[in-house]
């Protein structure tokens, strides 16, 4: 039986297949893609992006650029998983064979921009139109370094509180829209206790990447944060805005499913669309994994920024501004790419398929692809309107990420930080060691310091 | 005529035949040990290999130094010492039993060989799901027949974490140990247990008599091989745990790995595989001296 997508009648492989077969007849909108000698060059240009459909989409619109202008190559999506991203880096760059184009999360972005593997794309940034961003995004968050940009936007992807709205009425609960982090804790504790088998709130606590971001977002709230870019990135994680988002997270332990330690991005989709919890932190995946496998909890779950810190207000998300980058040394293809990635960058067709690929996972990154009514001919759009919203703009106001804490500057250091899993490591000293906070975020804070130390070539 | 001879000597012949395996073994093995053990001395980032240089002992100092080492170093010796512990008195029971002639046998020696034979990666993918607490077959089972009340989270508490690695590893090498045990058992004298039996002696005496000393040998060189190969288990513990929850199922493996790719320090990733060559080496030499292997022969 075809699962609906929706109110669509198809489902959702049938849906991408007809969007692609028709962006490939309808090519470039806007006409101004830039002219480009046909290209000789044979062979395939590998991309690596993270799981999900989007990449593919955007390797189609490539290949769609290929036919016309350089018949020889072919664009290859290669799929990284999130925690092997690190592992697929230093064997290909080892091996001296990068791919010619990554889509990768922002603090390994970061990362190898500063290490000067990137190319810039100066350039290209014109081409694409300086002032095309949604409103309350700049370049810099995607990627730029000492002046120049790095970094070309894919889209950006907030991770934000999901809920389940059927229990909150049920239970009498407050909208969530006006929670702080004592009414989150209260909803937790309260589903935790009333409805059986079912945890109040779920968020990562393995020692992975996800844990990571999850208490990066509650870190930022709290007004804590890991390096000082104002101060030669100092390390500041040794404070108490650091110990009470550990003590936080302490606190909602006991009302999440007992799994969770080892948790990461999978798990807590999967608790979620299962019905095994109530809440959880997650980015828009699981409302696209809801629709497909279990449609109730689909229609029963809404996003909303996070929970304010009660003190500073904060309601800060980890949002991944990521995007494009070219690495410079050992690629054939840099013409090549560079003039496919501007033919999807400049196509209305393409950026909306991007995004209607894995709703509303990746969120649009130019005014007119985001104020688009074809980009609001969607299901999800349709049926969950407040909610796509929250994803696509409202979250924008809370974003922070650990590539650029706050959006006070680029992180250099956060891939080294993520690759040593140190935030999740600090939250789990806290639940499994029972280590008191305080010596948890000294614990972090000499880690932290140790990374910095090491990389101190890479603080300019 | 001369060359000729000597081409055709038996001393040349011997040569050409050895030659595939030292080119192969300089290839594979001394030139990798080699390039670890120089390694060790370097500081070396494959993201900026520009920045490579030498560092004399300080990946050494670095890891000495580190609490995690030597809480990987203590985990690693658990997890070998339980695993080969459960390994050998398995192996040695499971092998007196298939050693006898019933109809059918060896159907089930074959059968035994199948946690042996199959990838590791599928057998720890399989494992998590039967360990996953909310949908896994074990819980499950032992719900439904009313063992346990509330499941048991395997893989989320440091102990059962553990406990779980060590199961596994259990259960898919026990049948090395169980071929190697049962070649010998067949080849053990028969009149060896005529004579005890003759002499009186009951099920148990012949067993720790006759049995065990003609298994002394092969347990020896499966006790060394197993003990290398557990210490340094890497996939295992890294599918089905990553070394969590926190590092409580570290071993050095996971601890190399973690250093050399996560931490991009290949040089204390290498240094850490150098200590775990010369722990092995020792200890290898001292359990072979103390066990008496090869005096027979002396």
């Amino acid at each position: 039986m075809t699962k609906k997508f929706g109110n669509f009648p198809l489902d959702r492989r049938t849906f991408l297949g007809g969007m692609a077969a028709a962006g490939a007849s309808a090519g470039s909108l806007f006409g101004t893609t830039p002219s480009f000698g046909q290209s000789k060059k044979t062979g395939t240009v590998r991309v690596w992006g993270e799981p999900g459909p989007y990449g593919g989409v955007g390797v189609a619109a490539m290949n769609e650029w290929a036919q016309k202008n350089a018949p020889g190559l072919k664009f290859e999506i290669e799929t990284i998983p999130w925690d092997g991203v690190y592992v697929k880096l230093m064997t290909d760059l080892a091996a001296k064979r990068p791919p010619s184009l990554i889509s990768v999360e922002s603090p390994i972005a970061t990362q190898m921009m500063a290490e000067g593997l990137l190319l810039p794309v100066d350039d290209m940034v014109d081409k694409i139109g300086r002032n095309r961003l949604v409103d309350g995004v700049k370049w810099d968050y995607w990627g730029n370094w000492k002046g120049k940009q790095y970094v070309i936007p894919a889209h950006h992807q907030p991770h934000l509180l999901l809920v389940r709205m059927d229990i909150i009425k049920e239970l009498g609960l407050k909208d969530p829209e006006t929670w702080d982090w004592n009414d989150l804790l209260h909803a937790a504790k309260t589903i935790s206790e009333k409805k059986p088998n079912m945890a109040g709130f779920c968020m990562a606590l393995g020692r992975n990447l996800c844990t990571d971001y999850h208490f990066a977002a509650l870190l930022h709230s709290a007004g804590g944060r890991m390096f000082d870019p104002a101060n030669k990135y100092q390390v500041v994680f040794d404070s108490p805005q650091t110990v009470e988002a550990l003590n936080f997270v302490r606190e909602l332990r006991p009302y999440m499913p007992k799994g969770a330690v080892e948790y990461s991005f999978l798990q807590v989709v999967d608790a979620h669309v299962t019905g095994q919890t109530a809440m959880s932190f997650y980015w828009g995946r699981t409302l696209g994994r809801a629709a497909e496998e279990a449609k109730p909890i689909f229609e029963a779950t809404e996003a909303f920024n996070h929970a304010r810190h009660p003190k500073t207000g904060r309601r800060n998300n980890w949002n991944d501004f990521q995007g494009w980058c070219i690495p410079a040394q050992n690629n054939p293809f840099i013409d090549e790419v560079k003039a496919a990635l501007l033919y999807q960058q400049t196509s209305k067709e393409w950026l909306i398929k991007y995004c209607h690929s894995l709703m509303p996972n990746v969120a649009p990154t130019y005014k007119d692809i985001a104020d688009a009514p074809e980009l609001k001919d969607h299901p999800f759009y349709k049926s969950k309107p407040k909610t796509v919203d929250t994803y696509f703009r409202t979250s924008l106001a809370n974003s922070s990420s650990t590539a650029n804490e706050m959006l006070q500057g680029a992180n250099p250091l956060a891939g080294y930080v993520h690759g040593r899993s140190v935030l999740a490591q600090t939250v789990q000293k806290v639940v499994i060691d029972n280590m008191k906070p305080e010596d948890a975020a000294k614990w972090g804070a000499r880690e932290l310091e140790a990374i910095r130390k090491e990389n101190v070539r890479l603080l300019g | 005529m001369h060359i000729l001879r000597h081409l055709q000597s038996d001393r040349a012949v011997g040569l050409l035949f050895i030659a595939p395996f030292v080119i192969t073994a300089l290839f594979f093995m001394v030139y990798p040990i080699a390039e670890a053990i120089r390694m060790a001395f370097y500081s070396y980032n494959p993201l900026r290999p520009d920045l490579t240089a030498f560092v004399g002992l300080a990946n050494f100092e670095y890891i000495f130094e580190d609490p995690l080492f030597w809480a990987s170093f203590w985990q690693a010796t658990v997890w070998t010492l339980l695993s080969i512990l459960f390994q050998t008195v398995f192996g040695v029971g499971l092998a007196l039993l298939l050693h006898r002639a019933l109809f059918g046998m060896a159907f089930f020696r074959g059968l035994l060989l199948f946690p042996y034979i199959v990838p590791t990666v599928v057998i720890a993918l399989i494992w998590r799901w039967i360990f996953n607490p909310e949908i896994g077959v074990v819980n499950y089972s032992l719900i439904a027949s009313g063992i346990i009340k509330e499941p048991i989270y395997w893989l989320s508490t440091p102990a059962m974490a553990m406990a779980s690695t060590i199961m596994l590893n259990v259960w898919k090498y026990t049948p090395f140990v169980v071929i190697c045990v049962l070649a010998r058992l067949q080849s053990v004298p028969l009149e060896l247990y005529d004579a005890a039996k003759v002499d009186g002696a009951g099920t148990m005496r012949r067993f720790f008599d006759v049995t065990l000393p003609q298994l002394k040998e092969v347990l020896i060189v499966v006790i060394v091989f197993r003990t290398i190969w557990t210490f340094n288990k890497f996939e295992e513990i890294y599918l089905l745990t990553k070394g969590g929850p926190g590092t409580s199922t570290f071993n050095l493996a996971v601890y190399s790995f973690e250093q050399s790719m996560a931490s991009l320090r290949l040089g204390v990733g290498a240094a850490t595989g150098v200590v775990m060559m010369i722990i092995l080496l020792i200890g290898s030499i001292v359990y072979l001296r103390v066990a008496g292997f090869g005096e027979n022969e002396k």
